[in-house]
């Protein structure tokens, strides 16, 4: 490169030319002024950082990682990125025993599910939630998700496993934490709607938590281990030709971006073959590979939320997109905001009221649009739009599941076999 | 009463040399009028980099300077701790520099006094990762940075409260004249619009390239080697240890950080007395620059750079050495009574930042001499204001602040920050969110530290030093000037003319992100505000 | 995907040609590389308030003919007054209430209480239309305790100078001062969005009653309406005094007002917009844009008939420029420039700097170039236009819009050529 040809920094966090978009778009800083800002917070404290470390300020925790500032910024300054690196390196605070808990939701939920039925019974009790308010700083109006009787895993290895080989096309399915423990019902119609488009579902034998709440808690090292096992198994999965699709915005994002950016965990071979189960559908559709028949006498009012991590991603066009082609769709336009859950930001005690002043203009949008359901790729942004408003939330997977002729699309896509 | 225009020493000049003089001679009890034409450490003082100098470049080629070099660099860090970042530093032997060099180097580095040892070059590397991969050998000696502001202005607050009298853009037009004595000087006071005379029984002319003109006034040749020198100044800290090349002094051999960014320095060529008031850095200047910078730290090639800046250096001419770079640094001291025959007026000049203390207390030892004051020099064992020791927890109870804010504000004042007002969301709001300056701390440049103008403030405060170059936070501080000058249009042009002088650095380095940086900070006066 | 055109860039320029195709029938998607600079408006679009040699326009059609011959105001097919009505009434219709003519510049406050020439201004902004004319009566100019981007002695004092009768107050609102907690987001964008809380803005109109008892006329930094305007009509609506919004420092919350409106309408209109990314690379089939990749969608083509380069100058990335040389990021279209940098700029940061006029080469038909040849489907627009010195001029908005309004056109008559 010729002398100069560039400019470049960390993060390009020299690329900042100090306009102030990006403070215009942080969710936080009007409703938690402790919050510096994400101009503060990042390129102006990077440049303070290299300094000296106390110029580190731990207010930084207040940053949702939503990232809507990175898409703002006209400079592609990676102001998100900046202030987790910043967190890593500097923090100086051990996470507490509540960060670790809501981190590891692999590890709850394999403690949970077999005992489902109790858990979710204790955690919807008013003394439950009010020892967890108290002692655990998890604030009490928060309804924490059900966990199911059976892992999706186990429900896979049962009654789908055997099935997948005979499809002409064959993918590996990142289920995630919350469909696996949460919510296998979204696996189940990703396993659906897939094999009815001609493709073999398969899952990973040590697929591992993406990692997501383990890095905005805290729990870096565990997250790098984490990330690093997946990694590998991804490039697994690609010498097996398959590319690696699942259904959360947040895992998807997590394991193509933050893996690199925030981790420093190498991925660049299979980055683009990690896909979102939408954008992977739409795909196949755009370049003709595949026909979708939709059921005649199917009719919904819907709006698409688009998480934070969606609209870093870029890829609500494709969930959308996929929407209106349903025939019997009523689709509404949402203005894309944040709901303020941001992963498990909104459980905590401190956090609980701001998380909710971030969302209030789009549940006001919501309840105002008279939906039949919202539709959404983000399980945290589920929970938080169905506690605050009352509306149904749905993956457009589960939709698509919901609104499609199975039969008949199974039998135009999988003539050839 | 005693007459107010009376002293016993008169010196001319805001550099660090005058300022230092001015507090050597009021803590050895003289009564004190320092006078400056523009605003403090304006000349070779405020243009230089910033280096704490071990000595070790001048080893070889100028031992005294060396040995002068690294005594005084022990005293600065203890009586201007504040004023100084002790961040060790790196002599590098690269493929195409004479690794036989390096032990000549060292042998003269101890011959000085400097603790200078070899390092193997995996350890430099660890050491300070942004050095150049390819060295082949590297000397560690105990340079540092020193902040030449915070110095000088630090040095300017101990006279006053020594009970000196210090005049900024107080112009001397002419000394005045009894027989072959000088008796005072006459001056313009641009701040008050009127002339004044000053009186006392010593001059001291302490005014760097400057001083050749002073002089001049009365007729005496100080035969002055006006060699410019230009730097860059990178957006922010590349290295964290002082990069230099391990081979004779040449052109942009040495990478210093200081403070929130790092600088590259310097060329070196001779100019005339006609240009040192309007000084500018060519394009080839900055190619050069860019060019050698990068064979001390390769990733220089791709870093932003804030902007260009040039100084003259005040060297005493003595060959007809094209570049200078081979005239001694020495200081030197004029009595020019002996020299000229002209009593009550000396000329302190050559040395250099480093030796500023040491020149003025030659100059002041003098001064004393003359008046027959038996007094110590002490400004070596006396802390400035701001280096004195104080306990964190005193800065946290003064500060509602975060502790980032507060390490913003007490580096650059050090003790000193305490007098800065703080704890309501007025006093600490940021004017300038690059540097973290507070309202507080602007107020209290305004108030107490002699500002005229936002150049001024900046050289105080660091406002308008960052990455955006005032673009965010000059109006802002133009709005505070304005209410405490209670003056909407002064206000207003001397926000014009700091954008002017900010301009004058950015503009030989505006491409790539700067350039961006400069159409928006146009678009925003010059459209938003139709400043013109 | 597939779309009739695909427009590179989502500020003014680029939402003014989306919107004007979208409503005539064609499908559209903007990519735009992070938030525009619409959000650093003044709170007024400039058409052309100064001639080359220093002569200040009062009526732009009349004078725009003086500019030289490649400024793109000459390629607009002779209609420049037509484009410019055309403009404001796209502005209308999207719900944009601006006052102004290209026949006759008015005047704007800037943030230094001096007046400038211009074309249209929000209908809340003080204007006047002499430079003699001062607000009506007794005069109070307020601001926000702790806020530094808004400075009411410098408008009370340039007020005063002109002959007005004018007061300073500080006004202390609950809601709005919570955000001084912070030493760096008491920003007119922040504010704005504190005042959008239904309490908060009704504290404010209480307190502002109270202070502005015995006034005539209120003056008020723009801090209000981020999303929509209708915070602004009730500012008038509560009080009895005529108010008067003047332009702050940046961010600017008209101008943020503009982005997402104009954003809304060409939503609403069925186009699809798509923020934070970048075309990073194009299938160009002989000069024909085929398809385009971006950062965000990988190896996802997006394909259109027509592309529309709206991607600004400099400050936007539209222009990248390092130590010698200034190059077209997308396409490596031709640029107009001087090689040698030190003929880039003046003396002082308020010359008519020479790098203003940099900018992608095209002819009438606003095609952009490779190596002096046209490219078929691709045109430019806006600021990333060679020719105009858009501050010096005072024309940036109106090269955006006119040149982006004719550009809708020539995609359009391409479609559908006259026989």
């Amino acid at each position: 490169m010729k002398l100069q040809e560039k400019n470049i920094s960390e993060n390009n966090f020299e690329q900042c030319i100090k306009c102030t978009v990006c403070t215009v778009y942080c969710p936080v800083v009007p409703l938690n002024p402790l919050y510096p800002g994400p101009k503060q917070a990042g390129p102006d404290g990077e440049r303070l950082r290299l300094k000296g470390s106390d110029f580190y300020d731990d207010t930084l925790k207040y940053c949702m990682n939503c990232k809507r500032c990175e898409v703002a910024c006209p400079s592609n300054v990676k102001i998100g990125d900046i202030i987790q690196h910043a967190r890593m390196e500097y923090g100086r605070q051990k996470p507490s025993l509540r960060d670790r808990v809501l981190a590891s939701t692999d590890f709850m939920g394999t403690m949970a599910v077999p005992f489902s039925p109790v858990v979710n019974w204790a955690t919807s009790l008013r003394p439950t939630k009010a020892v967890l308010d108290a002692v655990m700083k998890v604030d009490k109006h928060r309804e924490f998700p059900n966990y199911a009787k059976q892992t999706f895993e186990k429900w896979y290895r049962k009654h789908a496993e055997a099935d997948q080989d005979r499809y002409l096309h064959h993918l590996t399915f990142f289920h995630g934490c919350y469909i696996n423990y949460n919510y296998p019902q979204l696996g189940k119609d990703f396993v659906a709607v897939m094999n009815a488009l001609g493709w073999g579902v398969h899952l990973q034998k040590g697929e591992k938590c993406c990692g997501v709440a383990m890095i905005s808690n805290g729990l870096y090292k565990k997250a790098k281990k984490n990330a690093q096992v997946n990694v590998d198994n991804f490039r697994q999965s690609l010498q097996e030709n398959r590319p690696v699709v699942g259904c959360s915005s947040t895992c998807i994002f997590t394991m193509r971006d933050e893996y690199p950016h925030v981790l420093g965990i190498e991925n660049e071979e299979v980055r683009n073959h990690i896909d979102l189960a939408t954008r992977f559908i739409y795909t196949l559709l755009d370049e003709g590979e595949i026909q979708l028949i939709f059921k005649k006498d199917w009719h919904r009012r819907v709006a698409y939320h688009t998480p934070c991590h969606m609209e870093k991603l870029g890829w609500a066009i494709y969930s959308e997109s996929l929407l209106k082609l349903i025939p019997g769709i009523d689709f509404v336009h949402l203005e894309s905001q944040c709901c303020g859950i941001a992963g498990t930001y909104g459980f905590k005690k401190e956090n609980y009221k701001v998380s909710q002043g971030i969302g209030a203009p789009l549940f006001k949008q919501i309840e105002a649009a008279h939906l039949d359901f919202v539709s959404t790729d983000c399980e945290t942004c589920k929970w938080q739009i169905e506690m605050s408003t009352g509306v149904p939330v749905k993956h457009p997977v589960s939709v698509l599941a919901e609104a499609l002729d199975l039969e008949k699309t199974y039998q135009a896509n999988n003539k050839t076999r | 009463m005693e007459n107010k225009n009376e002293f016993d020493v008169i010196i001319i000049g805001g550099g660090a040399t005058g300022a230092g003089t001015a507090r050597d001679c009021a803590m050895r009890g003289l009564k004190v009028l320092l006078l400056e034409r523009s605003d403090f450490a304006t000349g070779a003082t405020g243009r230089n980099h910033g280096l704490l100098h071990s000595g070790a470049r001048y080893a070889v080629t100028d031992p005294e300077s060396a040995a002068e070099c690294i005594k005084e660099n022990m005293i600065l860090r203890k009586v201007a701790s504040h004023c100084v970042e002790e961040n060790d530093g790196l002599f590098i032997t690269l493929p195409e520099d004479d690794l036989a060099y390096q032990s000549t180097f060292i042998t003269a580095c101890r011959k000085a006094g400097i603790n200078a040892e070899a390092i193997d070059p995996v350890e430099a590397r660890l050491l300070e990762p942004s050095v150049n991969p390819d060295l082949i050998g590297a000397v560690r000696v105990p340079d540092g940075s020193v902040d030449p502001f915070r110095l000088t202005l630090a040095n300017l607050v101990d006279a006053k409260l020594h009970g000196a009298v210090v005049k900024t853009y107080c112009e001397v037009t002419s000394l005045l004249m009894e027989g072959n004595r000088v008796t005072g000087v006459e001056v313009i006071d641009h701040v008050r619009k009127m002339k004044e005379r000053y009186h006392a029984p010593v001059t001291v002319n302490a005014c760097g390239i400057w001083g050749h003109d002073i002089a001049a006034k009365i007729g005496i040749t100080v035969s002055m080697f006006p060699a410019k020198g230009s730097l860059l100044i990178f957006g922010h800290r590349v290295n964290s240890v002082v990069l230099n090349r391990c081979r004779k002094p040449a052109n942009a051999d040495i990478l210093v950080p200081g403070d929130t960014i790092c600088l590259i320095g310097t060329t070196s060529s001779r100019v005339g007395f006609d240009e040192v008031d309007n000084i500018r850095v060519t394009p080839e200047e900055v190619d050069l620059l860019l060019r050698e910078g990068c064979r001390l730290a390769p990733e220089l090639a791709q870093v932003r750079i804030l902007r260009a800046y040039a100084g003259v250096r005040p060297l005493v001419a003595a060959d007809n050495d094209p570049s200078g770079r081979n005239i001694s640094r020495g200081i030197v001291l004029m009595d020019h009574a002996t020299r000229d025959g002209v009593e009550g007026f000396m000329t302190i000049t050559g040395g250099k930042l480093m030796t500023y203390r040491l020149m003025a207390e030659w100059a002041t030892d003098l001064v004393c001499k003359k008046l027959q004051v038996d007094q110590k020099c002490r400004t070596a064992e006396i802390p400035l204001p701001g280096s004195r020791k104080v306990d964190e927890k005193e800065y946290r109870k003064h500060f509602d602040m975060k502790p980032a804010k507060i390490a913003s504000t007490v580096g650059r004042h050090g003790d000193m920050a305490l007098n800065i007002k703080s704890g309501t969301p007025y006093d600490d709001s940021l004017v300038c969110e690059c540097e973290n300056v507070t309202v507080g701390e602007v107020n209290y440049a305004i108030q107490e530290l002699d500002v005229h103008n936002l150049t001024d403030l900046r050289k105080r405060t660091r406002l308008g030093m960052g990455t955006c170059q005032g673009e965010l936070c000059a109006c802002r501080a133009a709005g505070l000037l304005g209410e405490s000058m209670d003056c909407s249009g002064k206000a207003q042009r001397e926000l014009s003319r700091f954008l002017e002088e900010r301009w004058i650095g950015t503009s030989p380095i505006c491409w790539g992100e700067a350039l961006r940086e400069a159409e928006y900070t146009q678009w925003v006066y010059g459209s938003i505000c139709d400043m013109k | 995907m597939k779309f009739d055109t695909i427009i590179i860039g989502g500020g003014l320029t680029g939402l003014v040609c989306a919107i004007s195709l979208q409503k005539r029938g064609q499908r559209c998607a903007v990519i735009s590389a992070g938030q525009s600079a619409l959000h650093f408006s003044s709170g007024s679009f400039d058409l052309l308030n100064c001639l080359p040699d220093g002569q200040p326009v009062t009526d732009p059609v009349e004078a725009f003919e003086a500019l030289a011959p490649e400024h793109p105001y000459h390629k607009l097919g002779g209609m420049f007054e037509e484009y410019a009505e055309r403009a404001k009434e796209l502005l209308s219709d999207c719900g944009i209430g601006v006052e102004g003519s290209p026949r006759r510049n008015h005047y704007r406050y800037t943030p230094m209480g001096s007046l400038k020439p211009t074309w249209l201004t929000f209908s809340e902004f003080g204007i006047v239309q002499s430079v003699d004319e001062v607000p009506e009566g007794k005069v109070l100019v307020t601001n926000f305790a702790g806020f530094l981007d808004f400075n009411t002695k410098f408008i009370a004092d340039a007020l005063a100078a002109r002959g007005a009768d004018c007061r300073i107050a500080i006004l202390n609102v609950p809601g709005v001062d919570r955000l001084r907690k912070s030493p760096t987001e008491m920003r007119a964008s922040n504010i704005a969005r504190t005042l959008e809380s239904e309490e908060t803005f009704q504290d404010f109109v209480e307190v502002l009653k109270k202070t502005a008892v015995g006034y005539d006329t209120v003056i008020l930094p723009a801090v209000f309406g981020l999303k929509s305007e209708g915070i602004v009509l009730r500012l008038s609506a509560e009080l009895p005094q005529k108010v008067q919004l003047l332009p702050t420092m940046p961010p600017s919350v008209p101008g943020i007002r503009t982005q997402m409106t104009l954003r809304r309408v060409f939503e609403q209109l069925g186009g699809v917009y798509i923020l934070g990314d970048t075309v990073q690379a194009a299938v160009i089939e002989g000069t024909h844009v085929k398809t385009l990749y971006t950062a965000n969608h990988v190896d996802f083509p997006f394909k259109a008939d027509h592309v529309v380069l709206a991607t600004g100058h400099f400050f936007s990335g539209g222009l990248v420029s390092d130590m010698d040389s200034v190059r077209e990021p997308v396409f490596g279209c031709d640029v107009d420039f001087i090689s040698d940098r030190s003929q880039w700029y003046g003396e002082s940061p308020f010359a008519d700097h020479r790098y203003f006029r940099f900018g992608v080469a095209t002819g009438e038909d606003f095609r952009a170039r490779r190596d002096g040849v046209p490219y078929d489907n691709l045109y430019a627009a806006g600021s990333v236009l060679s020719g105009a010195d858009s501050r010096t001029e005072g024309s940036g908005a109106g090269v955006s819009m006119l040149t982006a309004l004719r550009v809708a056109d020539l995609i359009l008559s391409a479609e559908n050529p006259v026989a």
